[in-house]
């Protein structure tokens, strides 16, 4: 897809890309926590459709608002930073949640392994390392599940639903693609990267709990989550085979 | 009728019915009453000249099948069905099954096309936000599309 070209006056530095949806209330906390790291980075508040001021508050704590006509989606919302920090020219972006469950101090530490060259896409992983966070049974088996699955691929992970990643340019080339889900871009996406050659790490982080992880709580959801990510899972394999 | 049938008798005796000429013309103005809708349609705007092929040739198809219900009978016995009108409910189910499936694709392509419109328009609009000065009021995301 055609994205519009740098601002005349863009800086090469990274993105920070912030999807956020009626996040009014968590947001000034989470961006002052972000100011005080003194990274050299912009932040992208991506409003995805709010209708509580979301847009407003983080248009007054200084970061660059890309706001969305109407709701799309958690994975559109990402996908709306990457185009922005492609057109911008910046050379990596590091997501976060807008709720408050990844710690801005672990920043720097997410992207050290990108700037180093050494890997395109850094995971911050609960699980690499025990840190004390606590999921619920159902959630815990359908990430052991995922975990088994993108074994199977050859793709060793251990925290494929978190939100919280550095991605180099190369990730961000592949991710502003149609094939990018709109709604939940976990395992299957990391794969897609995978099996593109690209270098996939983990780094333990601190987390929070959040509430972006209801994509795998109980009900008619996740087992629409469980359908939708096994269909896309086989999608996307049988497209890097034919391609 | 004569309870010592057999099934083979019985459909034979289906297939054999006389054409009723009630049903071929209420046939014939169905067809014609749909190709008036569909023009009606496209004059009103309502519909795309590109969408109306599939129902033109759904008005034609039944208005030959109208005319020639020989044929639509010899496709039966072909089918294994008993009756005509069975027939005409199994077409007319794949029909609608295709044209469901077809519906969806170009639904989820237009979803798409509205997704990267969207995503354009924020980062447009966020361009704009850029240029304009800090203590003017930034347009709201309606008033830029």
């Amino acid at each position: 897809m055609a994205v519009p070209g740098p601002a005349p006056n863009a800086a090469r530095r990274g993105v920070l890309v912030i999807p956020a949806y009626n996040e009014a209330a968590r947001l000034p906390a989470l961006l002052a926590g972000i100011a005080a790291q003194a990274l050299p980075l912009e932040i992208a508040v991506v409003d995805d459709g709010s209708s509580d001021g979301t847009r407003e508050v983080a248009a007054r704590a200084g970061a660059t608002v890309l706001r969305h006509p109407f709701n799309l989606g958690y994975g559109a919302g990402l996908q709306t930073g990457y185009k922005y920090a492609l057109a911008s020219g910046a050379p990596w972006v590091v997501q976060m949640d807008a709720d408050g469950q990844h710690d801005p101090r672990d920043i720097a530490r997410l992207l050290e392994p990108i700037r180093a060259g050494a890997c395109d896409l850094v995971i911050g992983s609960r699980f690499l390392e025990p840190t004390g966070y606590r999921m619920d049974p159902l959630r815990q088996l359908g990430r052991r599940f995922f975990v088994a699955l993108a074994r199977g691929f050859g793709f060793r992970v251990t925290d494929p639903t978190s939100g919280f990643q550095a991605l180099g340019r190369r990730v961000l080339e592949l991710y502003v693609g149609d094939a990018f889900p709109s709604d939940y871009p976990d395992v299957d996406v990391l794969l897609t990267a995978h099996r593109h050659g690209l270098v996939v790490r983990e780094i333990s982080v601190e987390m929070h709990a959040g509430v972006r992880a209801s994509t795998l709580h109980g009900g008619m959801k996740s087992v629409w989550y469980l359908y939708k990510m096994m269909l896309s899972l086989w999608a996307s394999s049988s497209r890097v085979t034919r391609s | 009728m004569n309870p010592n049938l057999t099934p083979a008798q019985l459909r034979e005796l289906f297939l054999d019915n006389p054409d009723l000429e009630a049903t071929r013309w209420l046939a014939l103005s169905i067809s014609v009453l749909l190709i008036a809708v569909v023009l009606l349609l496209v004059r009103k705007r309502a519909l795309r000249e590109e969408y109306t092929p599939i129902w033109v040739a759904v008005s034609a198809t039944l208005v030959f099948v109208s005319l020639r219900l020989d044929l639509l009978r010899e496709l039966t016995r072909a089918i294994g069905a008993w009756t005509p009108s069975s027939t005409v409910f199994f077409l007319g189910e794949l029909f609608l099954v295709a044209i469901c499936l077809n519906y969806a694709v170009r639904l989820s392509r237009a979803g798409t096309q509205l997704k990267n419109l969207a995503q354009e328009l924020a980062i447009l609009n966020a361009r704009v936000d850029a240029l304009a000065p800090r203590n003017s009021p930034a347009p709201s995301a309606e008033a830029g599309a």
